[in-house]
């Protein structure tokens, strides 16, 4: 099992390798330049000489990367080229917000998911089945950024039950209770989609697994329904319902930025944007890399939970 | 009832009657004392060190906690005593001397005098400077290029010594690179100062929440007397349309740059006021003046006349834009004429130019326009709508657009053969035609050299700016940009399209929230029920 984990931990950096490369020079080779665009329009061509040969833009393009690569081997992620500030210390404070928004985004989904799922798939047929899968088929074509309006629409402008916009209350000291009711509509909307397509799978597999021989047996044996699908149905359904929690936790990390722009949530990807329009080339990198990095440590998570759920599956 | 009684009762009534003074502490004229003001803005500051940008956005942050040397009225564009009390320019235009106010202190406690002015000055401008890591100052360059430097005389009088006169001076020290920052501040947190602003004005840095929000606290010991606010809580809110939406939700309690289509709207409902303020600011299209069809100016008339400006500002800008007639933006009253050739929306007219020039039935034209930008207000609903008149009168423009990243780098190196027009925009905010036209108009500008992307050359234009640069006197200057406007208005190397006007909507409950053309805010006259 550790072998099989430091096997994996080793790919992982290949790919953040990889990543690095591809990302590098997307970034580089789209036109547009980051001292032109800080200094404006109107800019003397000398002042932008000088501020170009400052960030280290006027040398070619394998020394910029080698440069750069340098540096994170060593930790240092580099300062951000519009807000100078250390882009370690940027990035890591928004991913914290944005891992807020997507964790509890995934908790409601997963449990909403699953539960719908289940529910749906003993009820075959029944009104619950038919109107779960009908809403789920709703949910799923719906566009995040309309839902996000059409929430903030009803529960903070007519309702004014909930905030709209923002962490905290502008006025407010950002207490838990105040991050908590600012949480949950953003959350709802990302949670949308995701939550849908679990509960689809869930049923699927919950079905495909009553449908099997031992379930049948068991039921033979006398065990009572409900104990039936408890014990039985359900962790075994689970086994494939946990890859795709998984994949959908990395859905959930990149694609919070149309919420976040929503709800004017602090988040990373809502950085990322802006500073891919500023071609912030450092603040860019070193958020995506955390990204990807993030991403793949939960897919390693991921094929471990496997593991766990089926006693059947061994690494090694 | 005894005597004790009675003065027992005296006594009550008269602390009662304290109690209620004391309650509303509002004086006749002078506003509320006290409460948390929140505004709505379009973005973060990008930092909170004012020599490192320019951008409006933090420049409205930043008027909250520093001061400048001098400083606009509060209705225009005329100097003002800040941080210094007088201030007088040599015969020869190259020596400024600026008496400081004294006994005034930074928010950590310690003083300004001229050493401090110098220390900012010097930090800036000279890559040698102790300090000068604490950058990049892109900017200083460009608005501080003639300082040859700094010199303090006492304790509170300091000379700007330049190497050629250079009168926009002053009014450049209106701006961001302006603003006095605390030395000792700068010293203590070195390469991160611009997280932890320290100057001398109204206001004082509580907290920067990225991304959530920046909140300063009132100054007691301000030296133009403390603001009536406790707080203000500036709150970056990118999206219009949820920055509108909490406006409505009393999340703000006042917002910047209501998105066009909401105007109506707001000005409609009595909970809020609806302000706007003619900004410096200048949108147009240039032409490529080094190739046919643009190189003949009845084409350019053509173009003129053909299109509807004043529908755009109308229909499209819904009145937050008004039509521009040269190159100097109306609210800079000292250089701005009205008198120049004008071109009202005349299709006929355009299309007997055009078939004098030797185009009766038109001609295609490239058209570059940016899908957004700072200043660019709806470009592409803007260069649909004059694509649209000029097809009237035989001109197919094909418009093609870029990200502004990309636009930039490709305007800056000029159209060469690929276009034909561009469109672009600038805000002025030093209140100043310099050092705005000597980069768009002079000759010696012409890409790549500057950003006279459209190759214009007009010797006296040339000769105009350059001695407006080298006079003191500004009714003087004020007239020479009279004839450099006059002149643009008869070359036209530039479509002239419409002058911004900058615009908030506020809860009836906030006063006195007034918005400068130079984007400047007085935070310490706001005061809220």
């Amino acid at each position: 099992m550790s072998r099989y984990i430091l096997q994996r931990l080793f790919g992982l950096v290949g790919v953040l390798f990889g990543v690095s490369i591809v990302l590098f020079l997307a970034l580089h080779l789209a036109p547009g330049d980051p001292a032109q665009l800080l200094l404006g329009p109107l800019v003397r061509p000398d002042d932008l000489a000088r501020l170009r040969e400052e960030l280290g833009l006027d040398r070619p393009l394998p020394i910029q990367y080698v440069t750069w690569l340098g540096h994170v081997l060593q930790g240092d992620l580099g300062r951000s080229i519009a807000s100078h500030r250390p882009v370690l210390i940027e990035i890591v404070e928004r991913f914290q917000a944005t891992a807020l928004l997507a964790g509890a985004s995934l908790l409601i989904s997963a449990v909403v998911g699953i539960t719908v799922g289940v529910l749906a798939a003993i009820n075959r047929g029944g009104w619950i089945d038919r109107a779960s899968m009908v809403l789920a088929l709703i949910s799923m074509s719906t566009p995040s950024f309309w839902l996000g309006m059409v929430f903030i629409i009803v529960f903070s402008l007519v309702l004014g039950v909930l905030p709209g916009s923002g962490m905290i209350s502008p006025r407010g000291d950002g207490g838990v209770l105040d991050v908590l009711a600012h949480l949950i509509l953003p959350a709802l909307t990302l949670a949308a989609v995701p939550t849908a397509v679990i509960s689809r799978l869930t049923r699927s597999s919950m079905l495909e697994v009553i449908g099997l021989d031992y379930v049948r047996t068991a039921r033979g044996k006398g065990l009572t329904e409900q104990r039936l699908v408890i014990r039985h149905v359900v962790p075994n359904a689970l086994i494939g319902v946990a890859t795709l929690v998984g994949i959908e936790a990395g859905y959930l990390l990149a694609g919070a930025v149309l919420v976040e722009t929503v709800f004017a949530w602090p988040g990373l990807g809502s950085l990322l944007v802006t500073s891919i329009l500023k071609r912030d080339f450092p603040l860019v990198q070193g958020g995506v890399m955390l990204i990807a990095l993030s991403y793949v440590l939960i897919n390693l998570a991921t094929d471990l939970a496997y593991a766990y759920l089926d006693p059947r599956i061994r690494y090694g | 009832m005894t005597k004790q009684r009675v003065l027992r009762m005296v006594w009550a009534l008269a602390a009662a009657a304290l109690l209620v003074l004391a309650s509303c502490n509002q004086l006749p004229g002078q506003g509320k004392k006290g409460g948390t003001f929140v505004l709505g803005l379009v973005a973060e500051p990008t930092s909170l060190d004012p020599a490192q940008l320019t951008d409006i956005n933090s420049m409205r942050i930043l008027s909250s906690v520093y001061d400048t040397l001098v400083r606009f009225d509060e209705g225009g564009f005329e100097l003002k005593p800040a941080l210094a009390t007088k201030w007088t320019v040599s015969s020869d235009g190259l020596t400024y001397t600026f008496e400081l106010r004294k006994n005034v202190k930074f928010h950590d406690g310690t003083p300004f005098n001229a050493a401090a002015v110098k220390f900012n000055f010097d930090r800036m401008l000279d890559p040698k400077h102790e300090f000068a890591s604490t950058g990049p100052f892109p900017f200083a360059g460009f608005y501080y290029g003639s300082v040859k430097e700094t010199k303090v005389t006492d304790d509170s009088t300091v000379q700007i010594i330049l190497k050629t006169p250079y009168s926009p001076l002053l009014n450049s020290l209106t701006l961001n690179q302006g603003r006095i920052v605390s030395p000792d501040a700068v010293k203590k947190y070195g390469k991160d100062y611009g997280q932890h602003a320290v100057g001398t004005g109204p206001f004082k840095l509580v907290e920067w929440q990225h991304g959530v929000r920046v909140v300063v606290e009132r100054n007691n010991d301000y030296w133009d007397g403390a603001p009536l606010l406790d707080k203000i809580v500036f709150r970056p809110i990118p999206d219009e349309q949820t920055r509108f939406t909490e406006l409505k939700s009393g999340n703000a309690d006042a917002i910047v740059d209501v998105p066009p289509d909401n105007v109506a709207q707001v000005k409609s409902d009595n909970r809020y006021q609806y302000i706007e303020q003619p900004g410096p600011h200048i949108w147009w299209a240039t032409f490529n003046l080094d190739k046919k069809p643009f190189s003949d100016l009845k084409v350019r008339q053509a173009v003129m006349y053909a299109t509807n400006r004043d529908a755009i500002s109308r229909d499209i800008l819904k009145g937050t834009g008004t039509t521009a007639n040269g190159p100097i933006p109306p609210s800079i009253k000292w250089a701005y004429t009205d008198d120049v050739t004008k071109y009202p929306y005349d299709p006929n007219k355009a299309k007997q130019l055009l078939a004098d020039a030797g185009y009766p039935n038109g001609f295609s034209a490239v058209f570059w326009v940016p899908e957004s930008g700072s200043g660019m207000q709806s470009p592409k609903s803007m260069a649909t709508a004059i694509q649209g008149d000029l097809a009237k009168v035989g001109i197919k423009l094909d418009i093609k657009t870029f990200e502004w990243g990309a636009y930039l780098t490709k305007y800056n190196a000029g159209f060469g053969t690929e276009a034909d027009m561009g469109a672009m925009s600038f805000m002025l905010d030093p209140g100043d035609p310099a050092p705005y036209l000597g980069l768009v108009a002079d000759s010696a500008a012409a890409a790549p050299n500057g950003f006279n992307a459209g190759g214009y050359k007009s010797a006296k234009v040339d000769q105009l700016l350059r001695q407006a640069v080298a006079t003191t006197d500004q009714s003087q200057r004020g007239k020479i940009y009279q004839q450099v406007e006059q002149e643009m208005a008869k070359d036209l190397p530039w479509l002239f399209v419409d002058n911004q006007i900058q615009n908030a909507a506020i809860t009836t409950k906030v006063h006195n929230l007034k918005l400068h053309p130079s984007f400047y805010i007085f935070f310490d006259k706001i005061w809220i029920d």
